[in-house]
């Protein structure tokens, strides 16, 4: 297995991990990652994200 | 999320609204990993569905509550939240059978994993796509549970296209 494929292998176990997390304890991550989302935009306007806020996500 | 769950139970309660359940991308997360989003989106029931201003109601008890329009929606706490009428019988029944989840001590309707997964194929947007694929890698769903709920909904070609598209090799 080469170095990248560890990583990737790490980074997949890390993102099943965040799913036991809490219902509340996600909702609060998705709160940070919205806000740091929002900065990147002011910063940044044709940065793509997930969505525009007139847009929602859902 | 709390204050929301709050609102929502209230004007439940006061009978501006006869149900609701989260769905979208915050529901979503009760199910897999977190995601990016930007607002909270509703699935609500109202008094009376054939009404052409059916949210009205809904703005000015969430006016009476201190909370105002932002935008296409209302912002409750730090959430820009999105009121959506129940639109076909899915939706309907998705409402119907949402559960209720404790959320830090307040009870909060939430809609099914299967019925989010087969509302997002019926939408069927790339990030919508993404949702099913994101509740079936949760387990959440199954590649069985999804075409029963599918095919009565008139969605089974759809979830065939769905399924050779992205999970047959």
């Amino acid at each position: 297995m080469t170095e990248v494929e560890r990583l990737l292998q790490r980074q997949a176990a890390w993102q099943k991990s965040r799913t036991q997390l809490t219902w509340p304890e996600k909702i609060r991550i998705a709160e940070q990652m919205r806000d740091s989302l929002k900065q990147w935009r002011i910063q940044d306007p044709s940065a793509t994200g997930p969505v525009q806020q007139s847009e929602g996500d859902r | 999320m709390r204050e929301l769950a709050q609102l929502l139970n209230e004007m439940q309660q006061a009978g501006v609204i006869r149900a609701y359940a989260l769905f979208g991308a915050t529901a979503q997360m009760r199910y897999t990993e977190p995601v990016a989003t930007f607002d909270a989106d509703v699935l609500v029931a109202t008094v009376d569905p054939a009404r052409l201003d059916q949210l009205t109601d809904i703005y000015a008890f969430c006016a009476s509550k201190g909370y105002h329009p932002d935008g296409e929606a209302i912002r409750v706490g730090v959430w820009p939240t999105q009121f959506v009428p129940a639109f076909s019988l899915l939706t309907e029944e998705a409402l119907d059978q949402a559960v209720t989840v404790d959320y830090e001590g307040l009870a909060i309707r939430v809609v099914s994993a299967d019925h989010l997964a087969v509302i997002a194929l019926s939408v069927g947007r790339a990030k919508d796509l993404t949702r099913v694929l994101a509740l079936l890698e949760s387990g959440s769903v199954t590649r069985e549970s999804i075409p029963v709920l599918a095919e009565r909904h008139g969605l089974g070609q759809t979830w065939q296209r769905f399924e050779s598209r992205f999970l047959n090799d």
